[in-house]
């Protein structure tokens, strides 16, 4: 006979909790809505073609962001140019050749804790053996130090979308006759394909919004500048700058700048989480 | 080896081997031989080792850490489990096909092409030839002839089977292991595949591992009865399925255990 009592409660309790995980779940979104409200309400305002166009203005004049958005695409992509490479391999020894091993076990382990460094401790160090030794920011330093934010992300998704790739696949492969360098390149980097450039965008967004590795490496520049021996703007440390100013236009372009960040980051998320492959297989 | 322990007659001979998974014993001093273009089956429960066995003859354990085989499998009067063999060129001789069909993300054409173009280098005329007759001797061509350029994965379970196949008779082995290659297939495919056992055997030495009776009863000329790593019994399949010598023999193919 089934305890009605015993029920009862039960049922009570999974209601209790339910509300309460509601309720939380619904604060949180409460507060991502205020934040993404404020942010396209005051961002749509001074958001126009100039955006584009024109170079960080001084106090009083009109402007844009051009000199910032440009300086931050070229940091961006320098930094993913070389990471890429770099974390993709790594990911793949990971995966691969030392799964097993004692130097993997190693490397995951300082990559887990480099994936979770602070990103001004990033700034600091490539300001240390970057900035100091050249006497000067660069936007070359300011790529260096986003290329450190990107290689473990790389690597941790190269790894685990390997991960994901059936062992039967890669038995299929060896049972062929084919060295593990030809089972890697023609059957399982394939098969992981979109999970690994899905890590590379998630590398994008996760560096698009870094303030503090710029800050020490890039610095800033107010006007138009293609030079990477030069400092550079780039859209966050321009916000930084102009949202911490007491001027009223600086701030709608600080506003506008954030948007425009958020609208790429979400953008590139959607776009992940599109080529996202299913668990199952 | 001196002439008079080679018989031409038998591809592949194993001797007293033994298999550890860490410091599991799966195998217990096996010895059988395996006969040129013959099927042999290997039944038994689950957890017998007749998989485990199978993926000895090919070395395909060595992907994993911890498994060790000891023994001899001596392969055209090689031992094959002598640490300097090129484990790659083993394989590119002792073909498989495994339980789930495995296509790679390619097309159908790369499918079949990976395997040769690993050894071989042919003109593009040359390969296409290959391919084809390596399509229709897995009775696939007929089914994929106008769409080789789509992807392996769009074919049915049974196709990419077959096309499993394809791609391994491709590369001209000369033993086939097969791990329960119908066992996530429909019977249809089923009796595809294993005409084409009967078939391929004229050629190939083939080796099947299967959980059906009817199966190993249908397709060899050889069977060995495997119980808890042991080789319980070995003998010609008619023999083994009508008047077995071991009792247990008896009480697994008749259905009273395992």
């Amino acid at each position: 006979m089934m305890n009605k009592a015993l029920y009862g409660r039960r049922k009570l309790w999974n209601g209790f909790f339910l509300t309460l995980s509601v309720l939380a779940a619904g604060f949180g979104l409460l507060w991502l809505g205020f934040i993404l409200g404020a942010l396209f309400y005051n961002g749509a305002v001074a958001f126009s073609s100039k955006l584009f166009l024109e170079t960080t203005p001084v106090p009083g004049e009109d402007g844009g962001l051009a000199n910032a958005i440009l300086g931050s695409v070229m940091m961006s992509a320098l930094a993913v140019l070389a990471g890429t490479p770099l974390g993709l391999f790594a990911g793949t020894y990971l995966a691969e050749y030392g799964r097993y091993t004692r130097l993997a076990f190693f490397v995951r382990f300082v990559n887990d804790i480099l994936l979770s460094a602070p990103s001004i401790v990033t700034g600091l160090f490539i300001y240390e053996i970057l900035v100091v030794k050249m006497g000067h920011f660069s936007a070359w330093a300011g790529a260096a130090s986003l290329m450190v934010i990107v290689i473990p992300v790389v690597v941790r998704t190269t790894e685990n979308m390997l991960l994901l790739v059936p062992n039967g696949l890669r038995e299929a492969a060896a049972a062929l006759g084919a060295p593990l360098s030809s089972v890697i390149q023609s059957v399982t980097w394939r098969a992981a394909r979109a999970g690994i450039v899905t890590g590379v965008l998630l590398a994008i967004a996760r560096i698009s919004g870094e303030t503090a590795p710029l800050l020490f490496t890039a610095l800033n520049n107010q006007f138009w500048s293609t030079n990477p021996n030069a400092p550079m703007a780039s859209l966050p440390v321009v916000i930084f700058q102009f949202a911490m100013s007491p001027y009223e236009d600086w701030h709608k372009l600080a506003w506008a700048g954030a948007l425009l960040i958020t609208a790429t980051v979400l953008t590139i998320s959607i776009v992940a989480r599109v080529l996202q492959p299913k668990r199952s297989h | 080896m001196n002439a008079a322990t080679i018989d031409t007659n038998i591809k592949v001979d194993i001797r007293d081997l033994s298999f550890f998974y860490g410091t599991t014993k799966a195998l217990k001093n096996v010895t059988l031989p395996l006969h040129s273009r013959q099927v042999t089956a290997f039944i038994g429960p689950s957890g017998c080792g007749k998989s485990t066995l199978l993926r000895v003859l090919n070395r395909i354990y060595e992907l994993y850490p911890n498994q060790r085989a000891e023994g001899e499998v001596v392969l055209d009067g090689e031992n094959i489990l002598t640490a300097k063999l090129d484990t790659n060129l083993l394989r590119s001789r002792v073909g498989m096909v495994f339980q789930k069909p495995t296509p790679f993300p390619m097309t159908i054409y790369d499918n079949v092409a990976f395997g040769i173009r690993l050894y071989e280098r042919m003109a593009k005329s040359e390969l296409d030839g290959r391919i084809e007759s390596a399509l229709q001797r897995a009775a696939l061509w007929n089914e994929v002839k106008d769409k080789l350029k789509e992807s392996g994965l769009s074919l049915s379970g049974g196709q990419q089977q077959r096309l499993c196949i394809a791609r391994t008779v491709a590369t001209h082995p000369e033993v086939i292991l097969l791990d329960e290659p119908c066992s996530a297939l429909d019977p249809i495919s089923t009796a595809k595949i294993e005409e084409l056992i009967d078939e391929l055997s004229n050629e190939y030495t083939i080796v099947i591992v299967t959980h059906n009776m009817q199966q190993a009863s249908r397709t060899s000329d050889h069977t060995a009865f495997m119980y808890l790593g042991e080789l319980v019994e070995f003998g010609p399949t008619e023999k083994v399925f009508t008047a077995p010598e071991k009792k247990q023999t008896e009480q697994y193919i008749t259905g009273r255990f395992g």
